[in-house]
C-alpha cells in the first residue's frame, strides 16, 4: 500500500514542477519569421526584394488590378462581367458612379501604399544586414526605384497623397498629411535618379535568370515617363531616347530594345522577355493559385476575366482555343468602328460576334456583351496550367506596362508638344507602324500630337494606357463624357472615404474635400 | 463467487458486531409509512445517526434497532426525502415523503458532481433515458430542442454534418480560426476541441450537462465564454454483467421539393425578359433589327427536365447498431462497447454517405481502499463521401438542380444531338449506355449537370480517426479528501482520397487531366489535470474546497497535402501513388498547427447550511500562449447563491411548492480564441514574383502588420444569472431563469490607414455586446395506473446587440455576400444584432409610369429612370434618391425565440414518444437564384411577376439586365419568416413480455418504430428553415434534413 502513495504523491509533485512555468505558455511559431527577427543575412534581404516586387503584379482579391479598371473606365471598354454587380469597383468606373464610398480606390491605395511600405522597410533594414556591398547597392537602388514606380501610380491616381519614406512608428501612424504633388514627383525623380546613379545597378539583367527584374533601361523608360506627366518634355525626350536608341527601328545600342516584328506575337506566351519588353510584369502558371487568396497567386487573372462565357467550338469547326472566362471588358463599338481596318485589330480584338454568325462557335451572352473581346488577353487552353491550384487562375501570360511601342510614341510626343527633332518624331510613328503593317512598305504619318493620339490607341488597345492618356492629354471629358466622366471630378480617384476616419488626411477638391 | 461474497458478508458482520454490543442501548422499534398514501416502506435504511449503526425495515415496513437514548434516528430511501428523528419513547411511526426525482438526481459540474438541488449555477442536464433509442448521427443534435438556452441549427443535410451550436446566443463575432461561437466540450474530464465531437457514439453517453452561466463556467476560465458542454460517457457498475444491444434500421428521402419552372414556363419568362430589354433599347434607338424571341415556340418544349427528381432520393439507407457490455467485481468495473452507424445522403447519394464504426472501454480498478485508478478510452472511425457543395451558390448538385435550365436534356438520346457540338469533341460524361449527360447551352459557369458531377467526384471521400480517453488515478488518504490527477488526450488522424478524372462538364468547368490527391493530418492534444478536493460537514453545515492545476496543449498538428497530376487511371480505384508520374506532375504541400498551450490554477469553495443556504466561489487563472507579452494571464472568478425556500419552516405545510429554489450568480469568462502570434509581428509569405523565364517564381516575404500588438487578450464576458427551481402539486417542476451576458474586448482588426502599408490590420480588444435573455422549463409526470404520463417544454428567448465596435466605428465593414448582388446582404452595427440582414426596403410595385413620376422627393423623382413593375424603393435618408444610404435593418437572422417539447406516454408494455422543436422570430435570406447566370432557372413565384398595372405588388417584371436592381439589389423581397416547427422525432414502442422473454434468458426486450422530422410547419418556401452556419439562415440552396422511418429493436440480457 506504502508504493501506491510513493507513486502517486510522486506523480503529483511531478507534474505540478512540470506545469507551473510561464515559460510553457510561451510559444514560438511554427513556420513563421517576426520582424524583429528577420534579414539577417543576403537571403533574407532577397526575400524582402521580391516582396517589393510582388506589388508589381497585384491583383486584388476582388478582382481589381490596375489594367481592368482603368480599360472599363475607358472608352475602349465597358466592366461587362456576369451582370451590374460583378466586380462592383469595375462597374463603377465603367459608369462614372464611384463614390468615395465604393469603387477601385481602397484596392489601388492599398497596393501602392503596401509596395511603398515593402520598399521602406527593406530599406529600412538594408544598412544593417551583414551581406556583400555591391549586392546591398544593387537592391538599395531596385527598392528606391520600385518605390518611385508606386508613388508614380498613387499620384496619377489620387494627386493627394501622403509621402511616406520609412516605416512610419505606431505613434506617429495617425500623423501623416499628404504631400503636394510636387513633392511627390520630386521624391519620384530623386529615387529614379538616384538608381541611375547606382554603379552597381545593372544595364541590362540575364533574361533567362533575371528578366523582370528592374535596370537601367526600365529606370530611363520610367523616369521619361514620370517626366512626361510633368510635362517636363525636353528632359523626357531625353530619357526616351536612351532607351529607344540613335535609330528609330533599328536595335538601341546600350539596351538592345527593338520592336519584333510581328505584332500579333507579342501576346503569345512563348514570347515573353522578347526585344520590344521594357518593364514586364511578370505572371506564371507554376504558382498553384487558389481561390482561397487571389492576391497571393502569380496567375494571371485578366485571362480568366476577359474570356467568352460558356465558349463552345462546334463540331468539325475550327476556331481559336479561347478559355470560357467570365466576358469582363467587352470592347466597345466605338473602339471597333475606329479601328477595324487597321492591320492591329485582328491581334487586339476577338470577335466572337462574326465566329457565332458563321456557326462556328457558341457563347452566353454576359453583361453588356457587345460580340467583341479582347483578344490580347483572352486565355487560351493551349495555356492551362498542368499544375495545382484553380486553372482559372494560374494563366501565364505577363502584361507590358512598358514596352518599345509606347516609349517610341511617347518620345515623339515629347518631340512634338516640348519641341525637338521633329523629323525623329515623324520618324518613330513610322517605326511603330511599320511593324504594324508588316507589308515591307512605308507607312508615314504627320507628326501631329492628333495622329500620336490615334496611333497609341491602335497600338497600345487595353494595355492600361488610354485612360491616363486621355487625362493627361485633358481630352477625358470630351471623349468620355458619353460614359458619365465630369470634368474636373473623374480626373482623378477620390481618396478612400475610410481612409480619412482618425486620420488627418483630406479629401481632394474634386471629391467635394479642401485639398 | 459465492466464497467471495460469504466471505465479505462475515467480515461485515465482524465489523458491526462490537457495535451492537454497545451498552446502555435502548430497543427502538417502528414504522415507516409512504406520506403519499400512508402504505408501508420496506427497505428503508435506518441508521443511528454519526454512526455506522444501521438496519433495514421489513416488508410491512417496520424495523427494530438498538440506539443509544437521545440519538437520532436517520431514515433514508432511494426516491425519498431522508429524515431525521430522535430517538423517542415509543413505538415511532415515521413518514417519508417522495422525493422528486429530479431533485435528487447528481449533475455533473466541472471537476466534479452536485447534487441538484444544491446547484447554483444555470446547467441543463440531458439524461441517456432521453436519448435512448433516438436517431441521433451527432451528440450535439442529441440537445436540440431538448433544453433552454440552446440554439442548435444543422448546418447542412448531410450525414454526419456538424451542427451550430450557440449557449445563450453568440458570444463573440472574432472569426479568427474559425466559429468562435462553438462551446467548449469536455468528455469525461477531457477537453476535445470544439466541433470535434463527432466520434461519440450515442449509446455510451451517460449524461451531458450544458454549463450555460459564468457561475458553472467559471472554473474553465479563458475557454469558456461560449459555454461549456460537459459529456459523461457510461461506466460499468459493480454486479452482474449486463448485455445490451440497440439497433434500427430505416430509409430516408427529402420531405420538401420546390416548384420550379418546367421547361415551357421557363422559355415564356426568358422571352418575356427578352422583349422587355429590347423594347426598352428599341425606345431610345428605334433603328434595332426586329426583335426575335431566344425561344421560338416554347409550348412545344414540354414539361422538360426535372433536375430535383435527378438528385433526390427517397429511399436512402439508414442504420445503426450498438452493442454493449458492463459490468464488474468488488474491485474491477468495465463498460465496453461497439457501435456502427451508416447513413446515407438524400442528395446525390452516389457522392454522400457516412459510416462511423466506435468503439469504447472505460473501466476502474480499486487498487486499495483509498486509491482508484482507471480510464476512459474511446475509438472512433468515420468516413464520409461529401457531395462539395452543401449550403452554396457556386455549384455542387442542389445548386445545378436549382439554376439549371429545364430545356437541357437529362441524358442526351438522340444521336444527333450527340454527334453534335460539345459532346462530339470533348471528354462528356456519359451514363452507361453510352449517352453523354446533357450540357446546358443556357446556364453555365459552375451549375453542371449533377449526373455527370457526379461521375467526377465518385468514390473521393474523407476519413478520420480519433482515440479520445484519459487515465486516472484517485486517491482518498483520509476522509473527505479526494486527489485526483488526469492525463487526457485527443489523438486524431484524419484525411482526405480524391480522384478527379479527365472531364468536360460545360465550357467553363474542364479538366484536362487526372489527379489524385491525398491528404493526411496528425493531431496530438493533451491536457494533464491535477485537482485535490476536501469536503465536510460540521453540524448542519457541509463545506467542499477545491484547488487544482492543469496544462493544456492542442492544435499539435501536422499534415501533408499530395497531388499526382495526369495519373493513368480513369476511376477511383484505379488511382494511385504508386503511379510512376514524372516529378514535375506531383505538387506537395505540407502544414503543422501553430501550438496553443494553456497552463491554469483554479479552485471553488462550497458552502451550504442544511442544503437550505447555498453559496459557490470560483477563481481561475489561465494564461495562453495566444495572449500578448503585457497580457499573458487572466483571472476568471465567479460568485452565485441559492435559497432553498421549501426548506424554511413557513413553506413546510404548503401544498402548493414541494421544492422551490431561488438562486442567482455573477461571474467573468475568457475565450482565448484569438488568432495565434496576433501579438507579434510576422512576416507573411504568399508575396513572390517571377524573375527569368523560367516560370518559376521567388519566394518574398514582409511584415503582415506594420506593428506589433503588445496588448493583446483574451475576449471576456459578464453574465449574471438570477433563476428558481421548483416542483409544483408533485408532478409539476418549473425553472425560470434571467440573464445578461456582456462581451467585453471582443478581437476585431480595427482599421489602421492603408497608408502604413499593411497587409492586415493588427488584432485588438476593441468591441462589446450583449446578450439578455430568459428562459423557461416545464416539466409533468404522473402515473394513473398503468398509464403514465409524461411532458416536458422549454422556451427560451434571446435579445442580441452589439454595443460598440471600437472608436467611432458604427459599422464593421463587409458583411456576409450573396454573389453578385449590389452589396453585402448582412451588417454588424452598433445598437443592432449582431450580422443582420441589410438592404432595402420595398414599397411594393411601380404600377403605372404615373406611380413613377408621383414619387419625388427633394430634386424631383426620387426613382427617375425606373418603369413601372420596378421595385419602389424607401428612400431612407431623404435625400431625394435612392443610393446605398437608403439601406436599412430590414431582419434577424437569429432565432428570438427557440422551445421544444416532448410528450411521453405509456401503457402496459406500449410506450409512445413524441419530440418537437422550433424558433422563431428570424427572417431567412433565399438566395437559391444565381444573379450573375442570366439564364438561370426561376421558382414558380415567378409566375406572379409583374406584367401590367394590378398584376403584381410584390414581384417585379422581368428584364434582362434588371436596369432598376430589383433583383441584385439586396432588399426584404428576399426575406422570408424563418420560423419553424417541426416534428423532430415520434416513436411508438412495445416491451415485449417478461414472462416470453425471460426464458431465453432476457431481461428486457423492445422493439420500436421511429419517425424522424416527420413534418415542419413553416412559411418557409426553400428545402428547409433550419440553416446553420457562421451567421444563421442564409439559405444558398442548403442541404435539407432527411426525413426518416426506422424500425428498431433493443434488448437487454
Amino acid at each position: 500500500m506504502k508504493k501506491y502513495i510513493k507513486y502517486t504523491v510522486l506523480f503529483a509533485v511531478a507534474l505540478m514542477l512540470l506545469n507551473s512555468c510561464k515559460k510553457f505558455v510561451e510559444v514560438e511559431p511554427r513556420g513563421a519569421f517576426t520582424e524583429t527577427g528577420y534579414y539577417r543575412d543576403a537571403t533574407e534581404a532577397f526575400n524582402g526584394l521580391v516582396a517589393t516586387y510582388d506589388i508589381l503584379g497585384y491583383q486584388a482579391n476582388n478582382f481589381v488590378t490596375k489594367v481592368d479598371v482603368v480599360d472599363a473606365a475607358s472608352d475602349d471598354n465597358v466592366a461587362g462581367g456576369g451582370g451590374p454587380n460583378d466586380v462592383t469597383a469595375m462597374q463603377v468606373m465603367s459608369n462614372y458612379t464611384l463614390t468615395p464610398a465604393l469603387g477601385p480606390q481602397d484596392s489601388l491605395w492599398a497596393s501602392g501604399y503596401q509596395g511603398v511600405y515593402r520598399a521602406n522597410i527593406l530599406l529600412a533594414k538594408l544598412p544593417a544586414v551583414p551581406m556583400d556591398d555591391a549586392l546591398k547597392a544593387r537592391y538599395t537602388a531596385e527598392a528606391k526605384a520600385l518605390r518611385a514606380y508606386f508613388y508614380f501610380d498613387l499620384v496619377r491616381f489620387f494627386k493627394n497623397i501622403p509621402l511616406i519614406t520609412e516605416p512610419v512608428t505606431v505613434d506617429k501612424a495617425y500623423d501623416i498629411v499628404q504631400a503636394t504633388p510636387t513633392a511627390v514627383y520630386a521624391q519620384i525623380e530623386s529615387d529614379l535618379k538616384a538608381a541611375l546613379a547606382e554603379t552597381n545597378f545593372p544595364v541590362t539583367v540575364p533574361v533567362a535568370t533575371e528578366a523582370g527584374r528592374l535596370n537601367k533601361g526600365i529606370v530611363h523608360a520610367l523616369l521619361g515617363k514620370v517626366y512626361l506627366y510633368e510635362k517636363k518634355y525636353t528632359e523626357a525626350a531625353a530619357e526616351f531616347k536612351e532607351v529607344n536608341g540613335a535609330t528609330p527601328g533599328q536595335p538601341s545600342a546600350t539596351y538592345g530594345y527593338n520592336l519584333v516584328a510581328s505584332y500579333a506575337s507579342l501576346w503569345k506566351n512563348a514570347n515573353k522577355f522578347n526585344s520590344e519588353a521594357i518593364l514586364e510584369i511578370t505572371h506564371t502558371s507554376k504558382s498553384n493559385t487558389t481561390w482561397s487568396c487571389l492576391t497571393c497567386g502569380e496567375g494571371n487573372i485578366l485571362n480568366i476575366m476577359t474570356g467568352p462565357r460558356n465558349y463552345n467550338i462546334l463540331a468539325g469547326k475550327t476556331a481559336p482555343d479561347y478559355i470560357s472566362g467570365y466576358s469582363f471588358l467587352p470592347v466597345t463599338q466605338n473602339f471597333v468602328d475606329f479601328s477595324h481596318n487597321d492591320p492591329r485589330f485582328r491581334a487586339s480584338v476577338a470577335n466572337l460576334d462574326s465566329l457565332e454568325k458563321n456557326g462556328i462557335v457558341t457563347y452566353e451572352k454576359g453583361y453588356m456583351n457587345t460580340g467583341y473581346f479582347v483578344e490580347k488577353f483572352a486565355g487560351r487552353l493551349s495555356d492551362k496550367t498542368t499544375g495545382g491550384g484553380n486553372v482559372e487562375l494560374n494563366y501565364p501570360q505577363d502584361m507590358y506596362e512598358i514596352r518599345l511601342a509606347d516609349t517610341y510614341l511617347m518620345e515623339a510626343e515629347a518631340i512634338i508638344v516640348g519641341g525637338g527633332d521633329i523629323s525623329r518624331a515623324t520618324a518613330l510613328i513610322t517605326a511603330v507602324r511599320n511593324r504594324a503593317y508588316a507589308d515591307g512598305l512605308q507607312h508615314p504619318v504627320a507628326p501631329t500630337l492628333q495622329n500620336v493620339i490615334a496611333e497609341r490607341r491602335l497600338e497600345l488597345a487595353f494595355e492600361g494606357h488610354r485612360w491616363f492618356d486621355l487625362v493627361r492629354w485633358g481630352l477625358a471629358g470630351q471623349v468620355l463624357g458619353s460614359k458619365g466622366f465630369v470634368t474636373g471630378k473623374h480626373e482623378i480617384l477620390p481618396v478612400p472615404l475610410q481612409e480619412l476616419d482618425n486620420t488627418k488626411l483630406k479629401q481632394s477638391r474634386e471629391w467635394g474635400g479642401s485639398l | 463467487m459465492k466464497k467471495r461474497f460469504t466471505l465479505i458478508f462475515l467480515i461485515s458482520c465482524l465489523l458491526i458486531f462490537p457495535v451492537a454490543l454497545f451498552a446502555q442501548d435502548i430497543k427502538v422499534t417502528g414504522k415507516v409509512t409512504d406520506q403519499a398514501d400512508g402504505g408501508p416502506l420496506p427497505g428503508v435504511t435506518v441508521t443511528i445517526e454519526g454512526t455506522t449503526r444501521a438496519t433495514l425495515t421489513d416488508g410491512s415496513g417496520t424495523f427494530v434497532i438498538s440506539a443509544p437514548a437521545g440519538s437520532n434516528l436517520v431514515f433514508k430511501l432511494i426516491g425519498m426525502a431522508s429524515k431525521t428523528v430522535p430517538v423517542g419513547s415509543g413505538p415511532m411511526n415515521v413518514t417519508l415523503a417522495q422525493d422528486t426525482k429530479a431533485l435528487s438526481e447528481v449533475v455533473v459540474v466541472g471537476y466534479g458532481t452536485q447534487k441538484k438541488s444544491v446547484v447554483t449555477g444555470a446547467i441543463s442536464s440531458v439524461k441517456a433515458a432521453d436519448l435512448e433509442n433516438q436517431p441521433v448521427t451527432r451528440i450535439e443534435q442529441s440537445l436540440q430542442g431538448r433544453t433552454s438556452g440552446l440554439t442548435i441549427a444543422s448546418s447542412s443535410g448531410q450525414p454526419g454534418a456538424a451542427s451550430s451550436v450557440r449557449v445563450r446566443g453568440i458570444t463573440t463575432f472574432n472569426r479568427s480560426g474559425g466559429d468562435n461561437n462553438q462551446p467548449l466540450w469536455v468528455v469525461d474530464g477531457v477537453v476535445v476541441d470544439n466541433g470535434g465531437i463527432g466520434y461519440i457514439n450515442q449509446s455510451d453517453i451517460e449524461s451531458i450537462e450544458v454549463l450555460k452561466d459564468a457561475a458553472s463556467q467559471a472554473i474553465y476560465g479563458a475557454r469558456a465564454a461560449a459555454g461549456v458542454i460537459l459529456v459523461t460517457t457510461k461506466k460499468g457498475k459493480s454486479g452482474d454483467i449486463k448485455i445490451n444491444y440497440n439497433g434500427y434500421y430505416g430509409f430516408s428521402g427529402p420531405s420538401k421539393k420546390l416548384d420550379l419552372l418546367d421547361a415551357t414556363q421557363y422559355a415564356t419568362i426568358r422571352n418575356e425578359a427578352a422583349f422587355n430589354a429590347d423594347a426598352a433599347a428599341r425606345a431610345t434607338n428605334p433603328a434595332l433589327p426586329p426583335f426575335v424571341a431566344p425561344f421560338a415556340n416554347p409550348s412545344a418544349l414540354g414539361k422538360g427536365t426535372d433536375w430535383q427528381d435527378a438528385i433526390f432520393n427517397n429511399s436512402a439507407k439508414r442504420q445503426s447498431q450498438e452493442f454493449s457490455i458492463s459490468g464488474g467485481g468488488e474491485k474491477s468495473t468495465f463498460y465496453s462497447s461497439v457501435g456502427y452507424l451508416q447513413q446515407d445522403g438524400i442528395v446525390t447519394t452516389d457522392i454522400s454517405k457516412y459510416k462511423r464504426t466506435n468503439i469504447r472501454l472505460n473501466s476502474t480498478h480499486k487498487l486499495a481502499k483509498f486509491l482508484t485508478i482507471g480510464e476512459n478510452l474511446g475509438f472512433s472511425h468515420e468516413k464520409s463521401t461529401g457531395l462539395g457543395n452543401t449550403n452554396s451558390e457556386f455549384g455542387g448538385p442542389l445548386s445545378s438542380a436549382i439554376n439549371l435550365d429545364p430545356i437541357t436534356p437529362l441524358v442526351v438520346t438522340d444521336p444527333a444531338v450527340a454527334a453534335g457540338s460539345p459532346y462530339s469533341t470533348n471528354r462528356v460524361i456519359r451514363d452507361a449506355n453510352g449517352n453523354p449527360y446533357g450540357i446546358s447551352s443556357n446556364v453555365g459557369q459552375e451549375i453542371t449537370n449533377p449526373l455527370a458531377y457526379i461521375e467526377t467526384r465518385r468514390g473521393n471521400y474523407t476519413w478520420s480517426d480519433n482515440i479520445v480517453g484519459n487515465v486516472f488515478g484517485e486517491l482518498k488518504p483520509i476522509e473527505g479528501l479526494t486527489i485526483r490527477s488526469t492525463l487526457g488526450t485527443k489523438l486524431s488522424y484524419y484525411g482526405t482520397e480524391a480522384f478527379t478524372p479527365v472531364s468536360f462538364l460545360n465550357s467553363s468547368t474542364v479538366t484536362g487531366q487526372t489527379s489524385f490527391n491525398r491528404q493526411q493530418n496528425r493531431q496530438v492534444n493533451y491536457n494533464l489535470e491535477n485537482t485535490a478536493q476536501y469536503s465536510k460537514s460540521v453540524g448542519k453545515s457541509s463545506f467542499s474546497v477545491l484547488l487544482g492545476q492543469g496544462i493544456y496543449v492542442d492544435n499539435n498538428s501536422r499534415g501533408t497535402n499530395i497531388t499526382y497530376n495526369n495519373i493513368p487511371a480513369n476511376s477511383f480505384e484505379e488511382a494511385s501513388l504508386n503511379f510512376n508520374v514524372s516529378n514535375d506532375l506531383r505538387t506537395a504541400s505540407g502544414s503543422e498547427g501553430q501550438l496553443h498551450k494553456v497552463a491554469s490554477f483554479f479552485g471553488r469553495v462550497n458552502y451550504d447550511f442544511d442544503e437550505k443556504y447555498l453559496f459557490e466561489a470560483v477563481l481561475r487563472r489561465d494564461g495562453s500562449s495566444r495572449f500578448g507579452a503585457n497580457n499573458k494571464f487572466g483571472y476568471f472568478p465567479s460568485v452565485s447563491g441559492g435559497w432553498v425556500v421549501s426548506k424554511e419552516d413557513f413553506l413546510q405545510d404548503n401544498k402548493v411548492f414541494s421544492f422551490l429554489k431561488l438562486r442567482a450568480g455573477y461571474g467573468v469568462v475568457g475565450n482565448d480564441n484569438i488568432s495565434d502570434f496576433g501579438y507579434v509581428s510576422l512576416l507573411g509569405g504568399g508575396r513572390n514574383y517571377t524573375f527569368g523565364n523560367s516560370g518559376n517564381y521567388n519566394v518574398g516575404y514582409s511584415p503582415v502588420a506594420p506593428f506589433p500588438s503588445p496588448d493583446l487578450k483574451w475576449e471576456e464576458t459578464r453574465s449574471t444569472n438570477i433563476g428558481f427551481d421548483a416542483t409544483i402539486l408533485k408532478d409539476f417542476t418549473f425553472t425560470a431563469e434571467w440573464y445578461r451576458k456582456v462581451t467585453k474586448d471582443i478581437l476585431q482588426n480595427p482599421r489602421i490607414p492603408l497608408y502604413l502599408g499593411g497587409v492586415q490590420n493588427p488584432p485588438a480588444n476593441v468591441a462589446d455586446m450583449k446578450n439578455t435573455g430568459v428562459e423557461f422549463e416545464l416539466g409533468y409526470r404522473k402515473k394513473l395506473g398503468d398509464l403514465t404520463l409524461g411532458a416536458n417544454g422549454n422556451i427560451s428567448f434571446l435579445k442580441n446587440e452589439v454595443t460598440s465596435l471600437g472608436n467611432n466605428v458604427q459599422y464593421l465593414s463587409g458583411g456576409e455576400t450573396f454573389q453578385s448582388a449590389a452589396y453585402p446582404i448582412t451588417r454588424t452595427a452598433v445598437g443592432q444584432p449582431y450580422s443582420s440582414f441589410y438592404g432595402f426596403k420595398t414599397q411594393g410595385i411601380f404600377q403605372t409610369q404615373a406611380d413613377v413620376d408621383a414619387y419625388t422627393g427633394r430634386n424631383g423623382k426620387i426613382q427617375p429612370n425606373a418603369k413601372p413593375g420596378d421595385f419602389k424603393y424607401q428612400d431612407t435618408d431623404g435625400d431625394g434618391s435612392i443610393t446605398e444610404a437608403d439601406r436599412q435593418f430590414i431582419g434577424n437572422p437569429t432565432p428570438k425565440y427557440t422551445y421544444g417539447i416532448t410528450f411521453n406516454a405509456s401503457y402496459k408494455a406500449f410506450d409512445f414518444m413524441v419530440f418537437g422543436t422550433g424558433v422563431g422570430g428570424n427572417k431567412i435570406f433565399q438566395g437559391l437564384r444565381r444573379l450573375d447566370i442570366l439564364n438561370a432557372n426561376y421558382q414558380t413565384t415567378i409566375l406572379n411577376r409583374w406584367t401590367g398595372p394590378g398584376t403584381s405588388n410584390t414581384v417585379p417584371r422581368l428584364i434582362t439586365g434588371d436596369p432598376n436592381g430589383n433583383f441584385t439589389n439586396p432588399s426584404d423581397f428576399y426575406l422570408q419568416d424563418g420560423g419553424y416547427f417541426r416534428i423532430k422525432v415520434v416513436q411508438l414502442g412495445y416491451n415485449l413480455p417478461k414472462t416470453t422473454i425471460s426464458k431465453i434468458g432476457m431481461q428486457r426486450a423492445r422493439i420500436y418504430a421511429t419517425a424522424e422530422n416527420l413534418f415542419t410547419i413553416t412559411k418557409y418556401t426553400g428545402y428547409d428553415p433550419e440553416i446553420g452556419g457562421g451567421v444563421l439562415s442564409i439559405d444558398r440552396g442548403i442541404y435539407p434534413q432527411a426525413r426518416s422511418f426506422m424500425l428498431g429493436l433493443s434488448v437487454g440480457f
